[in-house]
């Protein structure tokens, strides 16, 4: 089980997490709205300067129209006529097309004035050009040149007018084009400084986060070294340790044991296993270390031992929810009668000539109930090994999931080398190629082999 | 003796008028001229009053039409002397814009010695 990150920390990081990702997502959807708005006023103006030069062809037919009219009555050559009635049909075309453009775009104004343009075009080729084309040596020809210049006159203020409105129009896009783009520009500025900040701050939180987790790490590894699990040489014995944290970020767990020489002739060996990780169990343990250490002090039988330490813990501790596995047993050195009591504990083995057993438990999980705690004893031969284990062993899962078992944890034992600090060295090697490398529980073992020479 | 002076002085006054009036045409009197329109005809209307001129640029199409029997139609390049000058005095219709009233003298084609009222942009000075 990993230690999990506090939850003020958990919801500082994932709101800054969530202000990132919303800052980013305003950035990308206000980039792509800004380019469809500018898209859209590109297009309008692009509308308007087609407008513009179609008016410009516009006029330049109205001109036609006029020179041919003036062609046709210096020479009467049909010539001018045709040239005349092409400009008369381009014009009305152009014409729509400009007044659909200025209607689309809505400048009526400007569509008015094109309006009364066409108006006075057209009455232009009806009182001017008609009369003329019909009676090309019209006696009152004068009159008609008078018309004319009255209709071209009109005409020219018009098209000035028309010029500027479309021009103004065309500015006024080109500006909104521009205000576009600078809006755009700022908001762009407002959205990188905003997600810079968010940034900075989001990396200024991670390091302190760092920085405490760093912190918390260093001081539970200095508890746990502190109270660590320990072991001390035996006489005729071969004591062999391993310890491996399921935790990546922090290297402590709720495993213990413990090598202790009651007596010059006993010692207490003592493994356990708390529920809970970080600090909390590191303190745990620490109080299960030298509680026990105490009390073995006082009780030579592992049984009562057990018994008081569950009252005490139940009274010190107080929290339903934490609990223990626990075996404690009295190895005599000189008779090698080991005398233990467990709580609980199923993971604990005795391998003798080759043959694998488990130390049965003799009661329940202390911090669970008041209870008595049944002694039992084994007797030690040389080159017998006492592999006393949590459940990091039993529990181990390959890829599959599934669990090593009390069985095969027999089974690795059995074949595992003689010598304590191999074989506890053997056995962690085992459980972590098992998992990929990837414990998912706690492992602690203490191992103790009694030496051949032990019986000489 | 005291009618003199007022009469004096009120010539004064008006040759100051004119000489500032006349400081903001582009042309001035005795500028010899040719009569050449901006206008998408080149031919140039020349009215009768500087007013009647002055109504018919800011006046609608109509309006325009009942003044033409008061101009006359002169065709490009007839040649004018300047007279007079009055700024700004024409509103053009529509384009919001001011023009000068040039009051002129007819020196060459049918119409010599004849006298009327251009728009600034109806003539350029004869080099």
């Amino acid at each position: 089980m990993r230690t999990p990150m506090p939850l003020g920390r958990v919801s500082a990081t994932a709101l800054l997490t969530a202000f990132l990702i919303v800052a980013v997502a305003i950035a990308v959807v206000g980039a792509f709205q800004t380019r469809a708005n500018m898209a859209a006023t590109f297009d309008r103006q692009a509308s308007i300067q087609l407008a513009q030069l179609t008016f410009e062809e516009l006029r330049r037919l109205q001109i036609v129209e006029e020179n041919a009219l003036r062609g046709y009555s210096l020479s009467r050559d049909s010539f001018y006529t045709e040239q005349y009635d092409s400009a008369v049909q381009d014009f009305d075309a152009k014409l729509a097309s400009v007044r659909r453009t200025l209607q689309v775009q809505r400048l009526n104004d400007a569509d008015r004035v094109l309006a009364d343009y066409a108006l006075i075009q057209d009455n232009w080729r009806q009182q001017v050009a008609a009369p003329l084309l019909r009676h090309p040596n019209a006696t009152q020809i004068a009159d008609l040149d008078m018309r004319n210049k009255l209709f071209t006159d009109y005409e020219s203020r018009i098209v000035a007018v028309l010029r500027r409105d479309l021009a103004a129009a065309n500015a006024a896009f080109a500006g909104s084009t521009q205000a576009q783009l600078d809006r755009s520009a700022y908001v762009r500025a407002f959205w990188l400084l905003l997600f810079g900040v968010l940034a900075i701050l989001f990396n200024a939180y991670r390091g302190r986060l760092d920085r405490e987790l760093e912190e918390e790490r260093t001081t539970t590894q200095t508890l746990q070294r502190a109270f660590r699990s320990e072991s001390v040489p035996l006489p005729h014995c071969d004591v062999g340790t391993a310890y491996r944290s399921a935790s990546i970020r922090v290297a402590v767990g709720g495993d213990v044991f413990d090598v202790f020489r009651t007596t010059p002739q006993r010692a207490l060996l003592m493994i356990a296993d708390v529920s809970g990780k970080g600090i909390d169990a590191a303190v745990l343990t620490a109080f299960i270390k030298f509680t026990v250490r105490g009390m073995s002090l006082r009780h030579d039988d592992p049984g009562m031992l057990l018994a008081e330490f569950n009252e005490t813990f139940e009274r010190t501790v107080r929290n339903r929810d934490l609990f223990v596995s626990m075996l404690v047993g009295m190895l005599d050195t000189k008779t090698f009668e080991f005398r233990y009591a467990s709580a609980g504990h199923d993971a604990a083995f005795l391998r003798s000539k080759g043959d694998v057993r488990t130390l049965e438990v003799t009661g329940p999980i202390l911090g669970v109930m008041q209870s008595d705690f049944e002694t039992r004893a084994v007797h030690l031969r040389p080159g017998d090994a006492l592999v006393l284990a949590t459940d990091g062993l039993t529990e181990a899962r390959d890829r599959k999931g599934d669990m090593l078992g009390t069985d095969g944890a027999r089974a690795l034992i059995g074949l595992a080398p003689g010598r304590a600090q191999d074989l506890a060295d053997a056995l962690a090697s085992s459980v972590a190629m098992r998992g990929a490398n990837r414990l998912r529980d706690d492992l602690a073992l203490l191992v103790v082999v009694v030496k051949e020479d032990a019986g000489a | 003796m005291r009618n003199v002076g007022v009469f004096v002085l009120t010539l004064a006054m008006a040759a100051v008028m004119a000489t500032a009036a006349f400081a903001q045409c582009d042309v001035h009197a005795g500028n010899h001229v040719v009569l050449y329109s901006e206008a998408d005809d080149p031919d140039v209307l020349l009215w009768d009053s500087r007013f009647r001129l002055r109504d018919y640029n800011a006046a609608s199409f109509d309006v325009s039409r009942e003044l033409l029997p008061h101009a006359r139609l002169l065709s490009q390049g007839t040649r004018a002397t300047v007279e007079s000058c009055v700024p700004d005095f024409v509103q053009l219709r529509l384009q919001n814009g001011y023009e000068d009233a040039i009051g002129i003298i007819i020196t060459s084609g049918k119409y010599q010695h004849i006298r009327g009222w251009v728009l600034s942009t109806d003539l350029r000075l004869h080099r």
